[in-house]
């Protein structure tokens, strides 16, 4: 769910954009460095950030009997951080509103705060703090990955309540208003993202534990349970 | 063909050839005129003169740009509905004083908006927009990843068809279970091929000296100034009839 190009007044689309500016210039700054240090890992990056592309043309499967696609920065965020993400989740709305026509330009920003910041951020804290709990891998991920879509959906419907509030009630009526449209298919896809955040990493953790290992999702010989304590 | 609509049309396009800056000063000056016009005539009229030039002079297929415009008109459509219904008042919800002008205003805005961002979507392959990212002082090591983002999104896109077909053809989406299963495993091929072709890439530049960057020679386009003048007094145009109409 990406607001549209021109959806959103000029005064809000570029508070927004100075608003997500920090956290994708200090993404930038992370992946200079780390070019800077490893000069490969322009190309693992690259291949970051179009995995994530790539997954938003997965269809899942939705209540409604259509399909859903995925926001993709639930797993970017447990795998490569949320600073990465930051700048890896602008490239890709820039990608998907030049390619796709999802999104915009002068709505980068806002899309940018809501999708590459608060997202990754919110999926990557769920994440930790459900491992800090003694939860298992699979626990932590769907917990990630679902929370990452829903404060996705929540900071979308927050802009559009700030730019269109209620006349009668105001900011939280208008937040009530758009949470209220758009749970008919976010909630839904949040849950189905989860669920496919838990399979995707239970094929890692067979296919690609040396990966999982090197970016820090495994420690060398942390067995993985399906949903106890590691 | 690379898999994605607007990016084929791209490349086909009667504007292929014209210099990307050229083509992004008449759409950045469209977008601007549509967000901060009245939405009639300004949106309206940017909206006219963007579908005129699309499928006229740039040759974008009707077809291909009717479908991309098809997402954000959904979201356009749903957004303004529930930006006009009111819901804090006594007798439950209903529509704003004013419902009609403001969705029309709403819509107005965006639909011209996204359509000029369509246009140039659809005239500009994203490998002659990436370069103006590093003459806008984008730092090379971003413009890098963005490119190898570029590059391996259709090689990928490839894959994920190609698996999703074999899954399909073995009954991996004949049920909600299984298509969950199937996604997950969809998922996670993707982004190991991902990895694997990045790291076979990374050996053989390694291999051939790669020592900084993957520098390429940009193709250089030249520009027209007919085009250019036609971008600044196209958008100041409108503006002049937008005033004296309204």
């Amino acid at each position: 769910m990406h607001i549209a190009e021109g959806f959103l007044p000029a005064g809000h689309a570029a508070g927004w954009t100075i608003a997500a500016a920090p956290f994708v210039v200090h993404g930038a700054r992370a992946v200079v460095r780390e070019v800077r240090e490893n000069p490969g890992s322009t190309l693992l990056l690259g291949a970051a950030g179009a995995f994530t592309f790539v997954l938003s043309a997965v269809k899942l499967p939705s209540v409604t009997g259509s399909s859903s696609h995925p926001t993709g920065t639930g797993p970017g965020a447990i795998l490569f951080r949320p600073p990465v993400m930051a700048l890896l989740g602008t490239v890709v709305l820039l990608f998907q509103a030049l390619l796709l026509a999802h999104g915009g330009l002068t709505t980068l920003g806002a899309n940018a705060f809501a999708f590459a910041v608060v997202g990754p951020w919110t999926g990557y804290a769920a994440y930790r703090l459900t491992r800090a709990a003694g939860a298992g891998l699979m626990p932590a991920v769907f917990a990630g990955v679902a929370l990452a879509d829903l404060a996705t959906y929540v900071t979308t419907s927050f802009q559009l309540a700030l730019a269109f509030p209620d006349a009668e009630s105001g900011l939280v009526g208008g937040l009530l208003k758009f949470l209220g449209v758009f749970a008919v298919t976010q909630i839904p896809l949040a849950i189905g993202e989860g669920l496919l955040g838990v399979l995707l990493f239970r094929v890692l953790t067979v296919n690609a534990r040396p990966e999982l290992e090197r970016l820090g999702v495994l420690k060398p010989a942390e067995p993985v349970t399906p949903g106890g304590a590691a | 063909m690379t898999g994605l609509a607007v990016d084929d049309a791209a490349w086909a396009s009667a504007w292929r050839r014209r210099a990307p800056g050229d083509k992004m000063l008449l759409c950045g000056g469209l977008v601007v005129t549509a967000l901060v016009l009245p939405a009639w005539p300004g949106s309206a009229l940017v909206g006219a003169v963007v579908v005129a030039l699309a499928l006229g002079p740039a040759r974008v297929p009707a077809r291909t740009f009717l479908r991309a415009a098809r997402w954000p008109a959904a979201f356009i459509a749903v957004g303004a509905v529930t930006a006009v219904v009111e819901v804090g008042g006594g007798g439950g919800p209903g529509w704003a004083p004013d419902a009609a002008a403001r969705a029309g205003s709403l819509v107005g805005h965006a639909l011209a908006g996204s359509a000029a961002v369509l246009l140039l979507a659809t005239t500009t392959p994203m490998s002659d927009l990436l370069p103006a990212l590093r003459r806008a002082r984008v730092p090379d090591a971003v413009v890098e990843v963005a490119s190898v983002v570029y590059r391996l999104l259709f090689v990928l896109l490839g894959s994920l068809h190609t698996i999703r077909e074999a899954q399909t053809a073995r009954m991996g989406y004949s049920s909600v279970a299984r298509s969950y299963r199937s996604s997950g495993a969809l998922a996670a091929a993707v982004l190991t091929r991902s990895w694997d072709r990045a790291r076979r890439m990374q050996e053989g530049l390694a291999g051939r000296g790669m020592e900084t960057g993957l520098r390429v020679l940009p193709e250089v386009l030249p520009s027209s100034w007919a085009f250019l003048a036609g971008s600044v007094a196209g958008p100041a145009a409108i503006v002049v009839a937008s005033s004296v109409a309204t």
